[in-house]
């Protein structure tokens, strides 16, 4: 498979007068021609911010993209100017958000909001449009969508309203649909069929989806590969079955077992300590060791590097697995339990 | 804890479980729809739709049921936040129905409280901590020189730093605010918490510290708790018997393993299908149900039974009558004409 998009060492943060909030810190991943991503974190840990970092969509004046290379093919997104930008969002690259009310224009119908953006990006003739917004909304399993389209958005429902969005952002055919906790507003049964859906039209179109979620559930849907961040950085990659198989970073193993199932035994819940601290009080070392049970002196002197086992797509940022192999390191675990 | 004190709570227990410590009627919650210059009544919102079920000393009611399907106001209409349209609440053997206001406030608000799940707007920002949690201790006439005291007690009690004291929730994370809610809830010795989705707001890792502390107090007090939410999950968890609510009706309410292991009703069936459960060592992929559709407005619900628009399994007697909550098995009550 082709790389679709890269990141590398990408850094996004917020100048106020008093501090630098480190958003994103040292972001490198990346994505390949129609594979579905997710990156999986806690509010706050820089999911996010990365994805607007890749619109270059990131909240000004105060916030900046300081360092690092956004690449998709050989242009590097983050030398583009805005109008190069402009080509590029709602195009190749498109974008559905977690709320679909505040993310559509309640002043203008259904129909004139994807009209424009086919316009926009393909200079088709208005009625090639319109005809092409029916089909799109027929895509996305709407019924009446001659009707529809000339509704406006406080007439559709939450899952409707997530259809149209879904319908406006894959009206150009992108490479990469960037969906920002798509699912996170709707009901469990209204979830699972935009769930269902995003994996139809990624398998047909042949999309690429990064996927930004806090929802381990959604993930095991939809995702074939994991990143899962924590305080601005990548702690953990690996494909899903391996997430849930075998989690490395005791960070991804928290979250796994921090959430109740609804099937198989029920025993305590085992969640990590404390909280996700605030960039005031960002840990030296480890940013998670404060909270890590398996921490040990180490952890809070270097900071840990994510280290990647050789061939393969796993990765992992923590003092317990050995630098070299990426293999467990038995020493500092036998230091760790006692 | 000795094998005799066991024994003895143990029938403590049983003597009490023959009285529900509370008993949910028929109730029904109807809004009016107003319109016009006159503002005439032209409609009602059913959200709540003749619900009836007990709640036993000791035990967890878990509330489940999507947006929009009553069970929060199931929950406010109970602690008589609102006015229920009609049916009877009997709190320990009294119906608090209708009560006066006074009355209401000197015999039973005590006993009854409640956990709000935004912990941002649930707290009055200019308050600090302690005057927030004393407030419910000086409205019920706690002795003056006791309350600064029962504040540290409480604050220890679920996890806070006794320092805090004089803090304003805006220094306070998400699921910090939820211990100070739930410190004041449990200020008056209440036996009834009503918990309308505490967790819900909250990161899973924190999440699952509430939990776990609601677990422990309850433990440690003999609380009863009504617990609503939407996550299918975080309610088995805690749990011991499970009602699933749809467009302001019952539609099943059993025992958790019951439910989770053999759901009778179909919604409860395509519910708990629809819940994306992470992947765990060895565990096959389950059996998806989509259910076509959405939720019809509770102003106009379909005739016979509510879900008979959705229904994979509808037959036309569905379309037709009401079915009534029934018990199909043991303690396994099903509404569904389905099991007649």
């Amino acid at each position: 498979m082709k790389d679709l998009l890269k990141v590398k060492n990408l850094k996004t943060h917020f100048f106020d007068k008093k501090q630098t909030v480190k958003a994103v810190d040292g972001v490198d991943f990346d994505i390949r021609t129609g594979e579905t991503v997710a990156l999986v974190g806690e509010s706050g840990c820089g999911k996010s911010m990365t994805s607007l970092s890749i619109m270059q969509l990131v909240p000004g004046p105060n916030g900046k993209i300081v360092d690092g290379e956004v690449m998709m093919g050989s242009k590097n997104l983050l030398k583009l100017t805005e109008n190069e930008m402009c080509q590029i969002r709602g195009n190749e690259i498109s974008m559905i958000f977690q709320e679909p009310m505040t993310s559509l224009n309640p002043v203008l119908t259904v129909g004139e909001q994807i009209i424009e953006v086919i316009t926009y990006h393909k200079r088709l003739p208005r009625k090639e449009a319109v005809k092409q917004a029916i089909e799109l909304l027929n895509m996305v399993g709407i019924p009446r969508a001659e009707e529809i389209i000339t509704d406006f958005p406080h007439r559709l429902s939450g899952g409707m309203r997530q259809r149209v969005m879904i319908a406006m952002a894959m009206s150009c055919d992108p490479k990469l649909l960037i969906a920002d906790e798509p699912t996170t507003a709707l009901d469990v049964t209204i979830q699972a069929q935009i769930l269902d859906l995003m994996r139809d039209l990624s398998r047909k179109v042949n999309t690429a989806i990064l996927l930004i979620t806090h929802d381990l559930g959604v993930v095991s849907e939809l995702a074939e590969r994991i990143i899962v961040m924590y305080a601005g950085q990548i702690v953990e990659q690996a494909s899903v079955d391996d997430i849930f198989d075998n989690p490395l970073h005791p960070y991804t193993q928290g979250l796994i077992e921090s959430v109740p199932d609804i099937e198989g035994e029920i025993g305590r819940l085992n969640p990590i300590t404390g909280n996700v601290p605030t960039p005031e009080q960002m840990p030296s070392g480890c940013r998670f060791a404060p909270r890590c049970t398996h921490a040990f002196g180490r952890c809070f002197e270097e900071e840990p590097v994510l280290l990647s086992k050789r061939h393969n797509t796993r990765a992992v940022r923590c003092f317990l697995y050995d630098e070299e192999t990426g293999v467990k390191n038995v020493t500092d675990t036998k230091n760790t339990y006692s | 804890m000795s094998p005799t004190q066991k024994t003895l709570i143990a029938d403590v227990k049983n003597e009490q479980a023959a009285k529900p410590i509370l008993e949910v009627s028929n109730l029904r919650m109807h809004f009016p729809i107003k319109a016009g210059v006159m503002q005439k009544t032209v409609g009602r919102v059913k959200a709540v739709d003749g619900v009836s079920f007990q709640v036993q000393p000791g035990e967890t009611l878990g509330i489940v049921g999507e947006s929009g399907c009553g069970k929060s106001t199931l929950g406010r209409a109970i602690i008589r936040l609102y006015q229920p349209t009609s049916g009877n609440v009997i709190f320990q053997g009294k119906d608090i129905t209708r009560l006066k206001e006074g009355e209401l406030r000197k015999n039973v608000r005590k006993q009854i409280q409640m956990v709000f799940q935004d912990p941002f707007a649930s707290l009055n920002p200019r308050k600090t901590l302690e005057n927030c949690i004393i407030e419910p201790l000086k409205t019920h006439g706690t002795p003056k020189i006791e309350q600064k005291e029962r504040v540290r007690e409480l604050l220890d009690t679920v996890g806070l730093d006794a320092t805090f004291a004089n803090r304003y929730p805006h220094e306070f994370s998400g699921g910090q605010r939820q211990r100070i809610g739930i410190a004041r809830a449990l200020a008056l010795n209440p036996n009834l918490v009503i918990a309308d989705e505490p967790v819900s707001a909250l990161d899973v890792s924190i999440q699952a510290q509430i939990i776990n502390l609601m677990e422990d107090l309850q433990q440690k007090y003999n609380l009863t708790y009504l617990f609503i939410s939407h996550d299918l999950g975080v309610v088995r968890h805690i749990s011991d018997r499970v009602g699933v609510m749809y467009l302001g009706n019952m539609m099943e309410l059993a025992e958790k393993h019951d439910l989770y292991k053999e759901p009778l009703h179909p919604y409860t069936q395509a519910l708990l299908s629809a819940v994306p459960a992470p992947r765990k060592k060895g565990k096959k992929k389950r059996e998806r149900i989509i259910l076509s559709g959405e939720l019809p407005s509770p102003a106009n619900p379909p005739n016979g039974c509510v879900f008979h628009t959705r229904c994979p399994a509808a037959i036309d007697v569905c379309s037709q009558q009401i079915p009534k909550l029934q018990e199909v098995h043991p303690k396994h009550y099903v509404a569904c004409h389905l099991y007649e």
